[in-house]
């Protein structure tokens, strides 16, 4: 009775090694640095004001010789004053404490209390508080613009300031304006360097289960909200049937089953599988904490699978706080905050004057497939397929 | 003294003429029992509505799905597997350290019951440290040559990991049935060339029985109900498909198989209905002999190795793990991650203000459906039951939507999140009152009454004294149940306040892993507190 299921859920996953990355990654990415924030925020974090470019920058071989970041100057902005409330998606959004934080350091005046739970769940919240005309939020942070869609279709969401909007390009922001992506997570397949070479990795994701060398050697992580928003788009571009069918052809050459992305990488770093589909920035986390990993990176041309989802902003319906609102989203795709993202979290920044760290492809060399993003809300009828095609 | 010697005289006189009527309980009770429990099922409203916004068809596919069957089939596999593991730790230490003459008793007592305070995603997390891939015994192993560890991942480790963490049920209740049981009636069957284990088969077994199934239901929800656990070690259960559901914001589907889960749930409480049916004379042999120490002779070193073995998987390897978390973060995380005082402080204000609702409400229901005797009476109990099953990220939408459309004044207040601490643990305070009142002679309240005590003051002046380590001991568990819940408190809590694990979730989510420790080791040492209470109370 259980044996099809311990075929998939008894392979290797390493949260020993999330443990040991911990140690040696997420620690010191945030304190090794001479003069970074770490060190800065323990001495109580009352040092008013002064708060320069190399807080916000991360630390670390990735991140060393890096141009300044162009843009608009944080110092260019009005001061944040007053009180913000703050719904921040959680798990990686938790990392974005960090910039709350230096904002609130450099603004004395400014402080915000957050909120943070997972993206769809404070969605819902989000909708059944508007709904209830008893909004609590300003600004909602999300990490997956399916989050932000939901939100959106649901007319919860106010219009955000122009400036913000003419940042960022059209295609990482809502059409009507009513969310903007804050930084970029690419679709990736983080492969084994010991056992593929780049050109072995297919250029499309159609090519994959036809591909025999990765038979019976892949992994995934189907539950993973990012992973379905990747399902979304492939149903967006072609349809239902076809991504049935593609799901159905992934099963049958054999993957394996990881309940998150970051589990996928660790464990292709490990060799235990030899690529997967993951988020982009979990490899560059993995090799953060262990440079030697035997781990790199491929992305597919044009289709679902080079997708680039967002972490985005919107200013809630009701709020009233808006011009705060308006400010900080400003602040939030300042030069410094993008720089932020870019180095401390590995996401590609938002704003063109920012590169992403290390040799990452700029965004625009990558061929992402077009698409609107408010659209990957309909993760219901994903998961309904998903579940259809016996990936769920 | 001279009153209490009065009682037994009245005692003696009434027992020939077992009376019926006196030990009714009062209409009244009976009607602010049944509304009280009602008001904790108010939740599952939320259920019904979301449900019913389904269409059949859409329904009939959801639940004939392979994935659902599949899930269920797994769910049905893995309660009947902890529970029966629960039941051959729990008992088998609970029998040593009452009846025999194991040494250092009092410590193992301790060191079995205590497990129940360690989290069962963070002993979870812990047994992957140790015995994933990757982990401290692979490591310690490599040097040997031995490259691959079989597996900790499916069934067996799940199994594994819950038994651990929740056996400590089974131990408790089996514990109190064999505190509280006349051992002369075994004395009297030994007389009667009983061997020991006919004894016990015949004699000690049918006593106890009630007691490790009532252990053994908690046991059964809480693997139920449980999300955390089986998805680190990476099982597929119900409560995965619910929650995938859930995340896709598909809210409909959610609420169907909630419904599903509870099906199932009631299923279990039937079960535990049937072995407790015969609990009705457990407090007529009730007494304060004990029987004879049994003597473990040969045994008492592999007796003693068990309970260590135990106590090792349980107790030192997640405080060893978290100590090595805690030391191998070198560094301490940014500002917004400091660990106060606060956190603690709303955490234990929380479980205390949970425990103290929660005994009194416990205390109608459970005398109920102790002392009445119309089929209505034991349906609070039943009910109080239900919310026990209903996972905690259920409980949370479904108090979101209802306090923003009928309490908005108290959405996100800490009033609504604890009448969902109630709702999700109000049994295991009903359980353990109910027993004790079991205990009770009724003909002591007969005697109160005869001697012109009102109702009401007879039940405060004799019965809650007596059963009054009952309700401490349902306070105490409440109370360490409640410092662990995470998902409904994420999802309630007021905006910026943080609890032990609303903040250990953060700290994981954001990979400053180091940081979990502490406040980890301070949850399960406030929790630890409270079973010590749990302990002490058990010999008056």
């Amino acid at each position: 009775m259980t044996d099809s299921h311990d075929d998939a859920s008894g392979r290797a996953v390493a949260p020993a090694s999330r443990r040991r990355f911990l140690a040696l990654g997420g620690a010191s990415l945030a304190t090794a640095l001479t003069g970074c924030s770490g060190i800065l925020n323990n001495g109580g974090g009352s040092s008013s004001g002064a708060v320069s470019l190399a807080d916000f920058r991360g630390s670390g071989p990735l991140v060393e010789q890096r141009e300044s970041p162009s843009g608009t100057s944080i110092e260019d902005l009005p001061d944040l004053e007053g009180e913000l409330t703050l719904y921040l998606g959680g798990g990686e959004g938790g990392l974005y404490l960090d910039l709350i934080e230096l904002l609130e350091r450099k603004y004395e005046n400014f402080s915000a209390s957050h909120r943070l739970e997972p993206s769809s769940d404070l969605a819902n919240t989000i909708i059944e508080e508007y709904e209830a005309d008893a909004t609590q939020a300003d600004v909602f942070m999300a990490v997956d613009a399916g989050s932000l869609g939901a939100v959106a279709n649901a007319g919860a969401t106010a219009p955000l300031p122009e400036e913000a909007l003419s940042a960022v390009p059209e295609d990482f922001q809502d059409g009507q304006g009513r969310w903007v992506g804050i930084a970029g997570r690419a679709r990736s397949i983080p492969y084994n360097t010991d056992q593929f070479s780049a050109s072995e990795i297919p250029s499309t994701v159609q090519q994959f289960p036809e591909t025999a060398a990765l038979q019976g050697t892949m992994g995934w992580a189907p539950t993973y909200s990012a992973f379905q928003s990747f399902v979304t788009a492939m149903r967006l571009l072609r349809d239902d049937d076809e991504t049935r069918r593609w799901l159905q052809a992934m099963l049958d050459h054999g993957i394996t089953e990881y309940n998150n992305e970051f589990v996928v990488s660790n464990t292709v770093a490990d060799g235990t599988i030899g690529a997967g589909f993951a988020n982009h920035y979990y490899a560059l986390r993995v090799q953060s904490g262990r440079p030697d990993a035997p781990i790199a990176l491929a992305f597919t041309e044009g289709d679902a699978g080079a997708l680039v989802n967002v972490s985005g902003l919107e200013i809630v319906q009701g709020t009233d706080n808006s011009e705060l609102a308006a400010n900080f989203v400003r602040h939030v795709l300042s030069a410094e905050a993008q720089e932020f993202f870019a180095t401390r979290t590995f996401a590609y920044p938002m704003i063109p004057g920012v590169a992403p760290v290390g040799d990452l492809p700029r965004i625009d060399e990558l061929n992402p497939p077009d698409i609107d993003l408010t659209e990957l809300a309909d993760v219901s009828g994903t998961v309904d397929l998903m579940r259809d095609a016996g990936v769920l | 003294m001279s009153a209490s010697d009065r009682f037994e005289q009245l005692r003696e006189q009434a027992n020939g003429t077992a009376s019926d009527a006196s030990s009714q309980a009062p209409p009244v009770l009976t009607v602010v029992t049944i509304a009280l429990s009602l008001l904790l099922v108010s939740p599952l409203v939320w259920l019904a509505i979301h449900a019913s916004e389904m269409p059949t068809h859409r329904i009939v596919a959801l639940v004939t799905g392979e994935t659902a069957i599949g899930v269920t089939i797994n769910t049905l596999v893995l309660v009947t597997a902890v529970t029966g593991v629960s039941i051959l730790v729990g008992v088998p230490l609970a029998i040593l350290t009452v009846q025999t003459d194991l040494p250092f008793r009092r410590f193992w007592t301790v060191t079995s019951a205590l497990p129940l305070v360690v989290p069962s995603y963070i002993g979870a997390f812990a047994f992957v440290s140790a015995f994933g891939p990757r982990g401290e015994l692979a490591d310690l192993l490599a040097p040997f040559g031995v490259e691959q560890i079989p597996p900790i991942f499916g069934l067996h480790g799940t199994v594994l990991v819950l038994t651990l963490f929740t056996y400590p049920y089974v131990f408790l209740t089996t514990r109190a049935s064999l505190l509280s049981f006349d051992g002369t009636v075994v004395e009297a069957a030994r007389t009667l060339n009983h061997t020991r284990w006919e004894a016990f088969k015949r004699v000690t077994f049918p006593q106890i029985a009630p007691g490790i199934a009532a252990g053994a239901l908690l046991v059964a929800l809480y693997t139920l109900s449980d999300f955390g656990t089986p998805a680190i070690m990476q099982y597929d259960v119900f409560t995965r498909m619910i929650f995938t559901e859930q995340q896709a914001r598909n809210l409909d589907s959610a609420a169907v198989l909630s419904i599903l889960l509870l099906v199932m749930a009631m299923g279990i409480l039937g079960v535990e209905s049937r072995i407790s049916a015969g609990r009705d004379g457990a407090y007529v042999s009730s007494g304060d002999r004990r029987p004879g120490t049994i003597r473990l002779g040969y045994w008492k070193l592999p007796a003693t190795l068990f309970c260590a073995a135990i106590a090792t998987l349980c107790l030192a390897l997640p405080i060893g793990i978290l100590t090595q978390w805690l030391l191998r973060s070198e560094s301490t995380a940014p500002g917004q991650f400091t660990f106060g005082l606060t956190p603690i402080l709303n955490s234990v204000g929380l479980a205390a203000a949970a425990a103290a609702i929660c005994v009194v409400v416990a205390l109608p229901i459970a005398y109920l459906a102790a002392r009445g005797d119309s089929g209505l009476s034991s349906l609070p109990e039943r009910i109080s039951y239900v919310g026990y099953a209903v996972p905690g990220v259920v409980i949370g939408l479904s108090l979101i939507y209802l306090a923003l459309r009928f309490v908005p004044f108290l959405y996100q207040s800490v009033i609504v999140l604890v009448f969902a601490y109630v709702v999700r643990f109000l049994p295991q305070a009903v359980g353990t009152t109910e027993s004790s009142i079991l205990q009770v002679d009724p003909s002591y309240i007969e005697a109160a009454r005869s001697l012109g005590y009102a109702p009401l003051s007879a039940f405060r002046e004799v019965v809650l004294p007596l059963v009054a380590p009952g309700i401490a001991a349902g306070a105490a568990l409440v109370f360490l149940t409640t410092m662990k819940e995470l998902p409904a408190t994420l999802m309630l809590r007021p905006t910026g306040f943080e609890t032990i694990v609303t903040y250990i979730w953060l700290v994981r989510g954001a990979a400053y892993q180091g940081q979990a420790a502490v406040p980890a080791l301070i949850l399960v040492g406030v929790s630890g507190l409270s079973m010590l209470v749990i302990l002490r109370q058990e010999r008056r």
